[in-house]
This record gives structure tokens, sequence and C-alpha cells, in this order.
């Protein structure tokens, strides 16, 4: 996309006023995308991205520009724009560019690009029979088919010697949505695997016909669904998706982005207990084909699997370069990401999840007389500064008796990340992980929530439904 | 580029009608965090999409890469996708509005003031932040600017074009006392440097922040409810998606055969002014249609769906100028949303509530909110209303109820009317009472 020679010109013209480290991100993307709608193809799209960021940092400052014309001019008069906003003499002449080494930890046996458009339109044609066969309540279907390939080229420099690394990431993922109407109104349901394997995984690994039956089922059932009860209530929340509490009350306040600067809660825990003693935690960019996997971060750091809570002990953050350079002896460790050239990376989650610990889920649920089992969250916030989340959960039942009885609606469950992690007092032998998408300041980055099942002894429950009785 | 080339080669590849629409922006945003200059960006993007029409089947495609290959890749996906589309209604493209209602929004003005007046300026408000309260802990201010220019072309020769600017000013404050910390954030949008006054723009965001400290829950119950501008904006938006003519005719709206019925209380009135002269402004929409100003709900009654040209035929109307481009498809939106004021105060507006509740935030209404049957139910901070005056402050409440609902038992807005960055023009509102989870 850019040769070397260009790189190298654009990265001394960037340092010309005293940076001390530039990084030029070019990207390509070529995504495709299928959707049906009640097993009609409504749309066939193919946006093209394409364009390249340039980050300056001069110590504690970062400029960020990013262009979709990648001409020579274009980007030496960026360079020049951005380099202009430090005022000082040059401390680094780039002479060469070598290049980057990493391990790859996906692997794609069928490309989705190579697999015939018909091909794809009839594997969701087929899901979509699937789920409006479910019940006649389901009146409208949405399925889909994404998949985007990103080349990146990107150079690092941070001295005389540059590193250049090229990468391909290619990642897809299945929608699958029923909606359900009846007296009560309208329910939806929504699934949604991902990986950054190829089409064996929708075909072979995935049981999707599985996945759609419960698609559907699960639309129609929470049509009759009470509705939640509110208060403090013991809640049981189910593995895989359930992570997305974790993600959101417990991994944004641990990514350096918020501790860096003191703006977590958590910016002082390194070697303090943060969570109950049953807990520990780990963000891992590099387990094989899945959703949140990446070989090198944005900054061209290869991912690693980095231990944030070990046995309840805050151990570690997601770190940038750009963060790491306020936190002594830290150093970044492959957490940066961006969505794309458009955005400045930062330190963000990858495959992130509570690891699995002794208890039978089963047993968990048992020793339950009165609460919430939340089986699907539809998603959540929280606000780092202070901690506060809320989750709403799009599949809930009551639990009575350590059975899970009835379904309820409109769930959620809110509370503060420091609250709820120490909350935890069961965590099941039966870890799995959910992917998703989290939209923050680096724009949304394709993630993996985690964890086995888990028990909160007491959290507050918003609902409609009253008291729990 | 020479877009004329564009419609040629469609043609010769048999895409009979087609259209072209070129966007081109770009943007300079500063922010501040403990004095320093923490991000500075400059931005400048270009992208194309192209849509056509062959055997009465619609393709479209879209790029930000504009070279020598990006008509014929452009002309090659619209083919693929016109040939994979199952749509059975006939589609085409659209020639022409009659008239168009042209405005110039652009001020020269802005882009003429240079970014270290722009840096100044928000140093001065992170200053005036830091001077306002002793527990402030921290303070990030930004600074955002941008311009775009965009066209639209088609076959039957129409050409449109609109530039536009605007910039928006954003600080959130962090204050700390004792062991309890507090958050705040505001922002101002406008495209005249002049129309922002600092003084009350800080003082507003810091009392925001102090007004929070010793925020505790509530008993659950129903309380008499006001909701603050900028979250009522939020509800309404979900409120008017349900009024796109797509989400009826596909039935999942909860505003399907409510037309022409009252739906909500007689002090709700909507209207949709895209010609409005403000950053917001737009002649015409995706689809080249010339846009028009109408109204949604009248003293409580629905009187329009938002139609593209799709839906539009599919009840044998006329589009509303609502057509938009979204993941590779036209859909519909809206913008410069009127929502009418009421003619009292604040203080008026809450004067008569003994025990209830004002709304200031909520958090997490994008997965709280099913969008099809209006339910919702989201964490919310605010405070009490006792005997008429506000009084202490509530954190880690739960607001739930439903859209429709809530509007039918809307008691009336303040004369508070502020525009927000989603469109939406909308003053507090009063309600009768909704359901707060807490204690």
């Amino acid at each position: 996309m850019i040769s070397k020679a260009l790189a190298l010109e654009v990265l001394n013209a960037a340092l010309a006023t005293g940076g001390d480290y530039a990084e030029i991100y070019v990207e390509e993307t070529t995504p495709e995308s299928f959707m049906l709608e009640n097993g009609k193809v409504e749309s066939v799209g193919s946006p093209q991205g394409y364009g390249c960021g340039l980050r300056i940092l001069n110590g504690l400052r970062s400029v960020y520009g990013y262009t979709s014309d990648l001409s020579k001019k274009s980007l030496l008069a960026l360079a020049e724009k951005l380099s202009a906003s430090y005022e000082g003499e040059r401390k680094i002449t780039v002479e060469k560019i070598g290049n980057g080494r990493y391990k790859k930890h996906s692997f794609v046996e069928t490309h989705l690009r190579d697999v015939p458009a018909e091909e794809k339109i009839d594997y969701l044609r087929e899901i979509s029979q699937i789920i409006s066969g479910v019940d006649p309540r389901i009146v409208r279907v949405q399925t889909g088919l994404t998949c985007a390939v990103k080349n990146i080229d990107l150079f690092v420099a941070e001295g005389p010697e540059a590193t250049h690394f090229h990468n391909i990431e290619e990642r897809s993922r299945l929608f699958m949505i029923a909606i359900a109407a009846g007296a009560e109104g309208f329910e939806t349901y929504f699934n949604g695997p991902g990986t950054t394997a190829g089409w064996e995984f929708f075909t072979k690994t995935l049981d999707y016909k599985k996945l759609a039956k419960e698609t559907g089922e699960k639309a129609v059932m929470m049509l009759t669904a009470k509705e939640c009860p509110s208060g403090r209530y013991t809640v049981v929340i189910k593995n895989g998706w359930g992570g997305v509490l974790f993600h959101e009350a417990c991994g944004h306040p641990l990514e350096a982005s918020s501790t860096s600067k003191g703006l977590s809660v958590f910016s002082d825990s390194i070697g303090k207990p943060i969570a109950s003693p049953c807990v520990s935690a780990w963000d891992d960019g590099t387990i094989e084909n899945e959703w949140g996997t990446s070989d090198i971060d944005s900054e061209g750091v290869p991912t690693q699997k980095n231990e944030l809570i070990r046995d309840g002990i805050c151990v570690g953050f997601m770190v940038d370069r750009f963060s790491a350079r306020r936190m002594d002896g830290i150093k970044a460790n492959g957490t940066s990401r961006r969505q794309s050239y458009r955005y400045c990376p930062t330190s963000r989650m990858s495959n992130t999840y509570i690891a699995a610990g002794k208890d039978d889920p089963e047993d968990i649920i048992k020793d339950t007389p009165l609460g919430i089992y939340v089986a699907n969250f539809g998603g959540g916030s929280v606000n780092p500064t202070t901690g506060e989340f809320n989750f709403s959960a799009s599949e809930a039942y009551i639990i009575r008796d350590g059975k899970i009885c009835e379904p309820v609606k409109g769930c959620t469950l809110i509370g503060t990340g420091q609250e709820v992690l120490m909350q935890i007092d069961r965590v099941g032998n039966d870890l799995a992980l959910g992917q998703g998408n989290c939209g923050a300041a680096s724009g949304s980055v394709p993630v993996n929530v985690g964890q086995p099942t888990i028990r909160l002894k007491e959290i507050t429950v918003g609902g409609r439904g009253g008291k729990l009785e | 580029m020479n877009f004329a080339k564009f419609f040629e080669l469609a043609k010769a590849k048999g895409i009979e009608e087609s259209q072209l629409s070129f966007s081109k922006s770009n943007a300079l945003s500063i922010s501040l965090f403990r004095h320093e200059i923490e991000n500075f960006s400059v931005n400048d993007s270009q992208s194309v999409i192209a849509a056509g029409v062959i055997n009465g089947k619609f393709g479209s495609c879209r790029t930000e890469k504009l070279d020598k290959d990006t008509f014929p890749f452009l002309i090659d996906n619209i083919l693929l996708a016109a040939r994979l589309n199952e749509k059975e209604e006939v589609a085409d493209i659209f020639p022409g509005s009659q008239k168009y209602h042209k405005k110039n929004v652009y001020n020269p003005k802005l882009a003429a003031v240079p970014a270290n007046e722009k840096l100044a300026l928000i140093q001065d408000i992170e200053k005036a932040i830091y001077a306002a309260d002793k527990r402030v802990c921290d303070v990030e201010v930004g600074y955002s600017e941008r311009e775009s220019e965009s066209g639209f072309y088609n076959s039957f020769g129409l050409k449109l074009k609109q530039k536009s600017n605007y910039f928006y000013i954003m600080a959130e404050v962090v204050m700390r006392e004792g062991e309890a910390t507090k958050t705040n954030y505001d922002m101002f949008l406008d495209s005249d440097l002049e129309a922002f006054d600092k003084d009350a723009f800080v003082k507003r965001v810091v009392e925001g922040a102090a007004k929070k400290f010793g925020a505790d829950s509530i008993a659950s119950k129903k309380y008499p409810t006001v909701i603050d501008r900028d979250v009522m904006a939020d509800l309404i938006d979900y409120f008017l998606s349900s009024a796109i003519a797509d989400e009826v005719q596909r039935h999942s709206s909860m505003l399907e055969g409510k037309l022409e019925q009252k739906i909500a209380s007689s002090k709700l009135t909507i209207e949709e002014k895209p010609l409005t002269k403000n950053v917001f402004f737009s002649y015409f929409d995706g689809e080249g249609v010339a846009t028009q100003n109408k109204v949604i709900v009248k003293n409580g009654v629905l009187k329009q769906y938002f139609y593209n040209r799709e839906t539009a035929k599919k009840d044998n109307v006329e589009s509303t100028g609502n057509g938009s481009w979204g993941g590779g498809k036209i859909g519909t939106s809206y913008g410069n949303i009127f929502v009418k004021p009421g003619k009292v105060s604040f203080d008026e507006l809450i004067a008569d509530i003994e025990d209830g509740v004002y709304i200031t935030e909520v958090m997490g209404l994008g997965t709280g909110m099913n969008s099809t049957s209006g339910d919702f139910s989201c964490q919310a901070e605010g405070f009490r209303i006792v005997n008429g005056k506000v009084a202490e402050p509530l954190t880690l409440i739960t607001l739930s109820g439903n859209l429709l609902k809530m509007l039918k038992d809307l008691k009336g807005f303040d004369s508070n009317a502020k525009m927000t960055l989603g469109s939406i023009s909308i003053a507090n509102a009063r309600i009768k009472s909704m359901n707060i989870g807490g204690k």
C-alpha cells in the first residue's frame, strides 16, 4: 500500500520537531456482508475501507491524524501538520526499516471470500428457516454473515531502525435475530458467534442448527415471561456471554488508559485484593482462532496472555505504549487496539475471562434457595472512574429451592465493579467464551468475554415486577 | 474525480440507472488532560457510495479508496449485489425532486480561527474548572471541529451539493471528597464560536458533579418523575425510531396501525424540521429526494411515519425525504427534531411535587430498551424532589417503564429546550409517575 521508502520519509518528517516515537498504520479492509430478512436476501455489501493513521508521541504528549489519500503529498502534509504541534529539535533520524516478527494465532482453512456467495446465502437461508419453523409467533427473522479481511502495514519508529509489520486479520461473524410477537408485545433474541478461523468454523465447529432453534425458542419463551422483580438478590450467572459483566465492571477499569491517569477505581490496586479469593482473571489475545485474537496489537507488540487477577489479588493491567509512559517500570503488553486507521490506538481487552473454578455449576444452583439466574445478557456499560455499571439480561429466570423456574424479562443488574468482584462466592468449572464488539475511545473492536458459571451473593436487580417472593 | 465517467461506465455494463454520492470531510480535535495537550488530531477522509439498478434489482457499494480502479470496483460490486438481491419490489433510481430548498449553513469564520486560539479557549476552560471548586481533581476538556462536503449525482443529470461545519466543546470533570468520586460531563455544539458562553458552561459542568456528593439510593416505588432533557432526548429517539415506516411494515414497531390515533398526552408535539438553518440542516436525503419540514406527533396524535422511497411505495405514499445509507442499503433516518417545549420554568414544573424523583442521567438504555415493545429498564441517577424543591442526590437507582405509557403520562415540559448532539431539541419533562428501583 505504501513503500518502505515512502514510510521512511514520512517517519522522518513526523519526527522532525522532537517526537520520540512515530507510527504509521496503513489499512485496506475488504469486508463482505450478506443480510437476509425472513430468508430473502435483503442486501449484499462490500464496503471498502482504506487509509492511514499517523501518530507521533513526545513524552506524555500524543498527536494523531489520518487520511484516506495515501499519496506521498498527502502523507507528508499530514506528517508536517502533526509535527508542527511540537516545537523541539529532532531527536531521532530513522535510517532504515527492518522487518518485525511475530507468531500467528489464527489459522484459516477456507477463506470466506473463496466460498461462492450462493453457498453462504443458502447457509443463512437454512438458519432462517430453522428459526421461523420454531413457532408461528416468530414474525421476523434476520440472519447475516459478515467477513472482514484487514490488510495492515505498520511502521514503528523509536530509534534509527524502524520496524515494519505486515499482518492480515480475517474475522467473520454470524448473526441470527428472532423477533416474536404475541398479545404481550414483542421479544427479540440474538445470537452472534464469531471467529478468526474460516468457513470451516461455521460449517464444522459450530452447531448452527441447535443455535438457530434456541434463538427462536428463547424469543418465544420471553414473550410470556413475567416482569423481573427488583431489590437485592443472590444472582447466578451462566457461563460464556455472562462474562460481559466482568468485561464491563472489571475489565474496563483495568485498562491502562484509565489506570495510568488515576481515573480508574483500580488505579492503585496492584498487589491488593480487588476480588473475592475464588476469582482469577486473564486477558489473552493469543487463544487460537478466537474472535478477540490477533497476532500483534495496533502498535506492533505481539499479543500475550496477561494475568489480571490471581486469587482475588490485582496483578496486572492491559497496557499500551502511551499509557506505559505514565507507569513506572511497566511495559506495553500487546493490548493496544483500534477499530481502524481512523482511531488512535489505546489499551483494550481481547479475550477476557474469569478462570474456571472448582464448583459443579449444577451444585451452585442447587445451593441457591431463592434468587435470579441470568442466562444471557443484552449488554451493558460502565463508568471507569466510579466503577458503576449496569447490565440488562436478555434471558433470566427465578431460582426457587435450588431449581431454575419461571423466566423473567426486563432484568437489569446494577452495582459497582469493586462490589461485584467481592460478591462472587462460587465459581464453576465450566469456562466458556462469548463474542461481542466493545465500543470505547479507540472505536469498536471484536472481543471475547468469558467466565464459568458464577454466583454473586447479593446484587441490586432492577425490574418492574415488585418484590421477589 | 470525474463522476460523469462513472455513469458512462455503468451504462456500458448494463446498469440502466445509477447514482453516486461523494463525501469529504476534514476535522481537527484537541484535548487537554492535567494542563497538557493530551491529544491533537487532524484528519481528512473521503468516500464514495454508488448504487445502480439492473433488471429492477438494486445493488450498491461503498469505498474509501479513490484511484483509477474505483469506478470498475464499484460497478462490479453493484452488479454482484443486484444479482443476489431477492427483494420482490421493483427498484428504480430517483430522477430528482421538482424543487430543492438549498441554504448556506457553512460558517467560513470558524475555519478562519487559528488552531492555537481554539487551544487557548480550552486551556481557559480547564483553568476555570479547576478554579471553580477545590474538590476538582481531574479535568478533561476537548475541542472538536468538522467540516464536510457532500455531493449527489445520478444518471438523470441531477447534481446536488452541500457544505457544512460545526464545532463542539466537551468537558468531563472528576471530583473527590473523602472516599467518594463523582464525574460529570457536558458539551456545547454550534458553528459559531461567539455563541459559546464559557462561564455558563464551566458553572454547569462543575456544579453538576458537586451536586452528586452524598448520593444514596431510595426506596423502590412509583414516584412522580421529572426527566432531564438530555435523557428525554434519548427516550424520544427510541420513540421516533418506531415511527420509521420500515419498522412498521415489518410488524416490529409499537406504532403500527396507530396513525391518526392518540398515542401520547396532548402535551406532546414533535416536528422534524430538516430545513432549519443550523448545523443539522440538510436539503436532500440519501436518495436525492428534497427534504421537508413536517409534523410527526400533534397534541399526542401520531400524524406521520418516516419514509424512504421504497417504504413509501409499499404504503402508496410519497417519500418524506428520510432516505439514508446504512449497511449497504437505503435505510431511513431523521434529524433536526423539535419537541414543543412548555411555558413554565423548571421550578414551576416541579413546584407541586411533594415526594418525587428528578432523573438526570441514565446508563445502559441501549441494552435496557426493548425498542419493539417500548419496555425499558436502566440504571439511573438524579435527585429526590421534596416539597417542590430539588433535594438530595440519588445514585444506583433504576428507572423502568414503557415508553408509550410514559408519553401518555406526560404532564408537560418546561421552557428550557436544548438541541442535543443527536439533533433533538427538547426540554425537561414531567411524568405523572414512574417505577424507580432502589433499596
